[in-house]
């Protein structure tokens, strides 16, 4: 897709960032209407503050529009992976080349 | 079985009463009917899961699982007739899961839940019904198993499951099946399972979305999803804004009940080490590998 081309962009230090890719599921997908995008971050929180920036108000408004008021950003509400990993158990949260980064809402019904 | 006397006889009666039938495929089998079993499980005073495992044994099908036996073979439908399923929690999933379990033929049922029915039970909670609000969902799904399938046999237990409480209640399933609708009960239910090395069937669900993953002893398993300080996790999550829909409880319990039968019978690849992810909204499934 054109619209996720990115050049290549360099962090402080004059390194490549990581390119990395952002699969969305569940409501999520539905709700920012793809299931994926691409971005380039060094670390998750830097990828999480650039997912936010994109989508946070979409999500928003399709949720009050849902009838759901949920007033903190995506991260608040969301299951988030790194690799199959989730973010609570992570070592470190720096980001490499190709890692992908699950996101979705908790579903804990029964 | 009481005696060799008495096997032998509810194997010649099995096999007097068999009468041939045409399967879809054009093949002939052989099968006997409920009134049959049932008939010769009350004269002979054996269980009717006994006669009908004897009667699969002598390659005889009970007409009942004539459809059943194209995907599990009769050993398969013999294994299931010799386990034992518990199912935690009666709600949308489990009271779906109970209903699909004793229409497949599992031999016994541990079911465990503490509520009663209620009005905003009659969406997704297949026992319930205008009549039986304010029955204990077990006495209602215990009635339930007894009227679609007579060799299934029933333990209820009218419990709240607990850290303390869950080894105990657990213990002698083969597999065990969620049916619960808060994080606690199931990070107790896979300590549980883990301590007593059975595998534990994941799921939930929330708007037109659910999830499932099958946990086996030494799998990865809730804590990949929540984390492994389960303090710091949801209660629970965006059920309680968008609600859980019928259709989206029976989906998920029908794919529950398919892992059940995967694991016990041996036919297929239980969904393990991953979560699967069902979108109905979208028709997508997706599948994540998870690590440590």
């Amino acid at each position: 897709m054109p619209g996720n081309v990115l050049l290549t962009e360099l962090n402080w230090e004059g390194e490549e960032m990581a390119l990395i890719t952002v699969r969305f599921y569940s409501l999520w997908r539905a709700y920012l209407g793809t299931d994926s995008t691409t971005l380039q971050a060094d670390d998750v929180q830097d990828a999480l503050t650039q997912l936010e920036t994109k989508f946070g108000s979409r999500l928003r408004e399709k949720l009050e529009t849902a009838g759901v008021h949920l007033n903190g950003k995506i991260q608040d509400y969301s299951l988030i992976l790194l690799n199959g990993i989730t973010l609570r158990n992570l070592k470190s949260t720096a980001l490499k080349e190709e890692d992908v980064l699950h996101i979705f809402p908790p579903a804990i019904g029964g | 079985m009481g005696s060799k006397t008495a096997d032998k006889d509810v194997r010649r009666y099995i096999a007097e009463s068999a009468e041939s039938r045409l399967a879809p495929d054009g093949k002939a089998y052989l099968v006997v009917s409920l009134k049959t079993t049932s008939s010769i499980s009350s004269s002979q005073g054996v269980p009717a899961k006994e006669v009908e495992v004897t009667a699969l044994k002598q390659g005889i099908i009970p007409c009942r699982y004539l459809r059943n036996i194209g995907t599990i073979g009769l050993d398969g439908q013999i294994k299931l007739l010799q386990s034992t399923v518990a199912v935690v929690g009666v709600g949308g999933l489990g009271s779906n899961i109970i209903e699909l379990l004793a229409r497949q033929g599992m031999g016994h049922l541990i079911i465990i839940d503490d509520d009663r029915f209620t009005e905003q039970n009659l969406n997704r909670q297949v026992m319930s019904t205008e009549g039986n609000l304010g029955e204990y969902k077990v006495i209602a799904a215990a009635k339930r198993v007894k009227e679609i399938n007579s060799a299934t046999t029933v333990s209820t237990f009218l419990e709240r499951l607990t850290k303390e409480n869950t080894q105990s209640l657990l213990t002698g399933a083969r597999v065990v099946i969620d049916g619960l609708d808060n994080l606690s009960s199931r990070l107790a239910v896979e300590q549980a399972c883990r301590q007593l090395a059975i595998p534990y069937i994941y799921a939930s669900i929330a708007g037109f979305n659910g999830q499932l993953m099958t946990i086996f002893p030494g799998d990865v398993g809730l804590s990949s999803l929540y984390g492994s300080f389960s303090d710091t996790a949801p209660e629970q999550g965006i059920e309680t804004r968008i609600g859980n829909p019928p259709a989206t409880a029976a989906m998920i319990a029908a794919l529950q009940v398919q892992e059940v039968v995967k694991i016990i019978t041996g036919v297929g690849t239980p969904i393990r080490n991953q979560i699967l992810l069902v979108d109905a909204r979208e028709c997508a499934i997706d599948r994540i590998e998870l690590g440590r």
